[in-house]
């Protein structure tokens, strides 16, 4: 082969090379990357409320520099719980208030759910996150004649967080919204059954 | 490739000014051995994909958006569905993005001509949203706030926005103060966008039917000079 073709050859070998590397590196990124909202969920993992991602500026006092979504709804405080399901189905509760609030469950490929406080029952949304195993579990165990207000989802990963939002329309509402993110918790849901003597 | 194919043996002498140059990267091309060819593959490779792949996943999302009129709606950038190339970039930018039972972000960054929206020139968005229990309209700047600058006003929500009678509703954009819903520049100068995010709305399921007159329309009146 003329010195002209190995070359041309090696610069074809490169851009085929370099169409791989693309896909591989876009494909790999958000496994790796630290940057993004599981990861800064999970290092900053508070005990039993949803994370503050976002509050908001209320009167003269500043929004707060924990902010880091990018760019960010000034009306809208934001709360995150990271979940792991190996320690066991995660519980979030919420009490509806006058404010819209939302709550999205996202795994690592994105938000498989969603539900809006017009889903509540009697001023309280419970969100049971789950995994399948977990689920066929809480149903044999469940008792046929009691009544469950459980949302339960499974999910299709063991890892994932949940996004809460409230919405702030004046800003007025805006010291309500971020005590409506605080108030919501998440809680690992433990087996009450295995502790109860005779099951 | 014109340098390699100019530089094939017989090209001496050389005549003009890029001659010496084609001698050099000719004659590199011809004794270059096997395995510094194989290095060059690699480096180009790695390089140009490298390179490649961080333009794509930097700054907004590359694609997957619905163009309706000035917007342009991202329907599915949080949802299971979502592309690869959504997906990086929101790892990299640590974005929480709306899920489709949640919300959904429409972004303008020009106006309804098509020229782009700029910080010297005042507009107006008029008309009305699609059905949603709230939205919000706020406007940013690329990059960084300036902390200097003074922030007086970053957006309306549906609830706070003066309407007219009929429930149409019309925000001011401009850099001097306005009567009505005025939402000042956030920047002096440069690129702005707008965000206009719907909360609980049933077309996030249905983005690409969206009409055009369904979303308010942004009007350039006119730029400092």
């Amino acid at each position: 082969m003329s010195p002209r073709g190995r070359f041309l050859l090696a610069t074809l070998c490169g851009l085929v090379l370099a169409g791989l590397v693309h896909i591989a590196v876009v494909l790999a990124i958000p496994t790796f990357s630290e940057a993004d909202a599981l990861s800064r969920a999970r290092t900053g993992a508070s005990l039993d409320h949803a994370m503050r991602v976002h509050t908001l500026a209320t009167g003269s006092e500043p929004a707060p520099a924990e902010a880091w979504l990018p760019i960010p709804d000034p009306a809208v405080a934001v709360g995150i719980c990271a979940y792991d399901l190996n320690e066991g189905p995660l519980r979030v509760s919420a009490r509806t208030g006058p404010l819209m609030l939302s709550l999205a469950v996202h795994g690592r490929r994105g938000a498989f759910y969603a539900v809006t406080d017009q889903a509540a029952v009697r001023g309280g949304l419970d969100l049971v996150v789950l995994t399948r195993a977990q689920y066929d579990e809480v149903l044999a165990n469940e008792d046929e004649n009691e009544v469950s207000r459980d949302v339960r989802i499974v999910a299709p990963e063991r890892e994932g967080y949940v996004v809460v939002r409230v919405i702030a329309g004046l800003p007025s509402q805006r010291a309500g919204a971020n005590e409506a993110v605080q108030a919501v918790s998440c809680t690992v849901d433990t087996e009450e059954e295995e502790t109860k003597p005779g099951g | 490739m014109s340098q390699a194919d100019a530089a094939a043996p017989g090209s001496f002498p050389a005549r003009a000014r890029g001659g010496l140059l084609r001698q050099v990267v000719g004659g590199v091309v011809r004794r270059a051995s096997d395995v510094s060819l194989v290095i060059y593959a690699l480096a180009l490779g790695g390089g140009l994909g490298l390179a490649s792949a961080d333009y794509a996943t930097r700054g907004g999302y590359p694609f997957g958006g619905v163009a309706v009129g000035a917007w342009t709606a991202w329907p599915r950038t949080g949802s299971v569905g979502s592309d690869p190339y959504a997906r990086a970039v929101n790892a990299r930018r640590g974005e929480v993005p709306l899920a489709v039972g949640e919300g959904m972000l429409l972004t303008a960054a020009e106006d309804n001509t098509g020229r782009a929206l700029d910080a010297t020139c005042s507009y107006t968005v008029s008309g009305r949203t699609p059905p949603a229990r709230a939205w919000t309209l706020t406007i940013a700047g690329r990059g960084a706030r300036d902390p200097g600058r003074p922030l007086l006003r970053e957006g309306f929500t549906s609830t706070e926005v003066l309407r007219e009678a009929d429930g149409r509703f019309v925000v001011a954009i401009n850099p001097e103060v306005q009567p009505g819903n005025w939402l000042p520049m956030p920047r002096p100068t440069g690129p702005v966008r707008l965000a206009l995010r719907l909360y609980d709305t049933p077309v996030a399921a249905s983005a690409g039917s969206i009409e055009r007159a369904a979303l308010p329309a942004i009007t350039r009146l006119g730029c400092r000079t």
